[in-house]
């Protein structure tokens, strides 16, 4: 039961993985200037 | 009897290392120059430890959970195979928002092999953080099996 409950969480945190890596504004604002040095310097695209 | 590197392993492991590894990701770039910071110290300090344990997580969570998905026994090479591979998804999702976005999403080489060489490197540090929390020297190289 935990464990799917872990499992669940890292769904949540993958999706929170995608829009940092992508700078997704729409989904969370403030997120693209928060993490933009890191996009660049992991290689995600980024303007 | 070998170690078995399980799910709540994989996401202690993976955030641990994920946070060391947006340490060393700053080190690495500011050796490189591949890309010259825009922000300060303090907030790429705080940004990079907070994305690296979102990746490590994630990478962490999915060795863990993976099983025998993931085609190595070896934990450094599962650990490896996963990170990069989930670099490799990202960066294919990427360069499909460049062709739909290209003034938004554009590509720049330097930074992608940069960012290659770091996703290989999260999956070193992650399954070096396990092997170092489960004592490899007292498991005579066990602990280094999945």
């Amino acid at each position: 039961g935990w464990m799917l409950i872990g499992a669940a969480a890292l769904v949540l945190i993958a999706c929170a993985m995608v829009v940092v890596a992508f700078g997704m504004e729409s989904v969370a604002p403030g997120v693209h200037d928060a993490f933009h040095d890191f996009r660049h310097v992991i290689g995600m695209p980024c303007h | 009897m070998p170690l078995t590197f399980g799910f709540k392993d994989g996401i202690i492991a993976g955030a641990v290392g994920g946070v060391l590894w947006g340490f060393v990701s700053m080190a690495v770039n500011s050796a490189t120059g591949v890309f010259t910071p825009e922000t300060g110290l303090l907030h790429d300090t705080v940004s990079f430890a907070l994305g690296g344990g979102l990746f490590g997580v994630v990478a962490g969570g999915i060795i863990g959970a993976g099983g025998g998905m993931i085609p190595f026994r070896n934990i450094f090479a599962r650990s490896i195979f996963t990170s990069t591979l989930i670099w490799l998804i990202l960066r294919v999702g990427g360069a499909m928002l460049s062709t739909i976005e290209p003034e938004r999403y554009h590509v720049l080489t330097p930074e992608a092999l940069q960012g290659l060489s770091l996703s290989a490197l999260l999956g070193a540090m992650i399954a070096g953080v396990w092997s170092f929390w489960k004592g490899t020297a007292g498991e005579n190289g066990k602990a280094l099996k999945a």
